[in-house]
């Protein structure tokens, strides 16, 4: 019933040709080995910092991708329609969890700069003796495996259904990405929980909040919809995608960004008020060291910054069906993400103020030079969107 | 305008054979300029909207309005009694602006409920609701809007309006069992 005349896509699809890209394929592959060798030269020479700055880099760009499968489970578990032309990005940023677990390893192998309950023998810390069924080395590690394991294993999964399903349109994998989607969601729950209680919360033992898990959550859905935007925008640019991504798409993925926006302000606010009237001191030295001295700077930046900027910003119509725009404002998304993590990461390390250092910038570097290299593997390997889906046409007259 | 025996006019009306026909009457309705006219099917049609011209609603400046409004009131009613009227040392926290955080639920269910109320009672006031009769209820085909009929309404009170153009619009438009609406 849409009056907007539809173009049915070409039933190959569109593809990227990696040959127009090359130039900034090299210089990302450059980038990214000169950087990998550098946080080599890093770990050897100030593993204390770099291990910290090196686990800042990996838990942003963790969020972002893990976002990223959140969105294409959460697309098939509710049999969506609109996402179906982005789907297939969301797939292709997802894979590279691929990537991002093997460059964990470092944090590993660093793993006693960065937690100190590592190295208190049993019987020194009540406190810590009482966790020890969790917190211990062989469990970590059982859990970090799985955990990445998951992520890697059910990302390729529905990344191959997809691309499967684009040669002969058969509906039976569309029933298939369905039951691995209704399987991740519970498992995608519990491993970025628990991955956020190990690797992050656990910087500091003492401290816990039941909501962290569900924070971190709300940090990766908003900000990689918010990549998705950037992504499919760059796309658009370099001239793909241009009959099929419509300002209506546009206009929801913005919904998100700013449903998302109020969902992250919901949770942090709640995780901070419970702590801060508590007045538990076990609870509330994460807040303290957070709240004062420069950090504090960072903290109010992060307040604004994350929810009112954009809040007030998204509210406007004409701000999510315009792409340039909403653009930036996706763009401030993501560099708040990043912030977000910093201020997560490394007040655990410098509690006595923000001490930027140059290992921060080329963990960043080396980390985001690697994936951006992948992607651009990744994305020339098949159509930029499921040409064969069935809910295709449904997605493509899209209105709201 | 009134009819020979007297009866006021509400509209002209015309009954169309499926949804998608009443669809592409409404597209020439639209273009040919009028701007008191109705649709009425059985149920939401997409993107009938657009067809008919209507363009964007003002409900979310009500909603705007009402949610700022639940966030002034929430502020007063909290900060008013708290930091001036009557201070008083809870949980050892002060009783000034760094206060703030115990007062942000209150303003955050303010600012939804007001919001909401401002939601609900504009639309039912931009609607023109409660209203106990309508005259399309005049036609006793109109009947049928609720189970399989699709109609149109043109109102004798567009500027547009005269018998014979309307009529002749509605007969081009597809449209069937044409006729006057009585107002009352």
């Amino acid at each position: 019933m849409s009056e907007r005349s539809q173009t049915v896509p070409t039933p190959e699809g569109e593809y990227f040709e990696s040959s127009r890209f090359t130039g900034l394929s090299f210089l990302l592959g450059l980038i990214a080995l000169v950087a990998l060798a550098l946080s080599v030269v890093g770990a050897f020479v100030n593993p204390h910092q770099f291990s910290y700055s090196w686990l800042f880099a990996f838990a942003f760009f963790f969020t972002l991708c893990a976002g990223c499968f959140f969105w294409t489970i959460v697309h098939h578990a509710t049999d969506a329609e609109w996402s179906v032309v982005v789907r297939r990005q969301l797939e292709n940023i997802a894979a590279l969890l691929v990537v991002l677990a093997l460059l964990f390893v470092p944090i590993l192998l660093l793993r006693h700069h960065l937690y100190a309950w590592m190295d208190i023998p049993p019987g020194h810390e009540a406190s810590l003796d009482s966790k020890r069924a969790y917190l211990n080395w062989s469990f970590f590690l059982v859990r970090a495996v799985l955990f990445l394991g998951f992520f890697a294993f059910a990302s390729l999964a529905l990344r191959r259904f997809s691309v499967r399903q684009d040669k002969d349109g058969n509906p039976r994998f569309t029933i298939g990405m369905r039951k691995v989607a209704f399987i991740s969601l519970p498992m995608f729950a519990l491993c970025l929980t628990f991955g956020a209680f190990d690797w992050l919360m656990s910087l500091n033992y003492h401290w816990f909040s039941t909501m962290f898990g569900v924070y971190i959550f709300a940090g990766a859905a908003g900000s990689s919809m918010s990549l998705l935007v950037l992504v499919i925008t760059a796309l658009r640019q370099a001239g793909y995608l241009k009959d099929v991504v419509t300002l209506e798409h546009y206009h929801i993925m913005g919904k998100w960004m700013f449903a998302f926006c109020v969902f992250w302000a919901y949770i942090g606010f709640g995780q901070y008020m419970l702590i801060w009237y508590a007045n538990m001191p076990e609870e509330t030295q994460y807040f303290i060291t957070r709240n004062t001295e420069s950090w504090w700077a960072l903290s109010m930046l992060l307040v604004i910054g994350r929810f009112f900027i954009p809040f007030g910003i998204l509210l406007l119509r004409s701000i999510k069906m315009e792409p340039r725009r909403l653009c930036i404002v996706a763009g401030w998304i993501v560099c708040m993400q990043m912030l977000d993590m910093y201020i997560i990461v490394l007040p655990a390390l410098h509690g006595t103020g923000v001490h930027v250092s140059i290992w921060d910038v080329v963990s960043l570097i080396a980390i985001g030079a690697t994936l951006g290299f992948a992607y651009l593997r990744v994305v020339a390997m098949t159509s930029l969107f499921p040409v064969r889906d069935p809910r295709l046409i449904e997605s493509l007259k899209l209105v709201n | 305008m009134r009819t020979p025996a007297g009866h006021k006019v509400y509209a002209m009306a015309a009954e169309y054979p499926s949804a998608a026909a009443l669809y592409e009457a409404a597209k020439r309705i639209r273009d040919a300029g009028f701007r008191r006219w109705d649709v009425y099917s059985p149920f939401p049609i997409h993107g009938m909207d657009e067809a008919m011209g209507l363009g964007k609603s003002w409900l979310s400046g009500w909603v705007l309005f009402g949610g700022v409004s639940g966030l002034l009131t929430a502020a007063v009613v909290e900060f008013g009694p708290s930091w001036f009227l009557y201070p008083l040392n809870v949980h050892g926290k002060p009783t000034n602006f760094f206060t703030v955080p115990a007062f942000f639920p209150i303003m955050f269910e303010l600012t939804v409920l007001f919001g909401a109320f401002a939601a609900f009672f504009a639309m039912l006031g931009m609607n023109g609701l409660p209203r106990w009769y309508h005259p399309m209820f005049n036609w006793e085909r109109f009947s049928r809007v609720t189970n399989d009929g699709f109609f149109l309404a043109i109102e004798a009170r567009d500027p547009r309006f005269t018998e014979t153009g309307v009529r002749e619009l509605l007969e081009q438009s597809g449209g069937e069992h044409i006729t006057i609406v009585h107002e009352d």
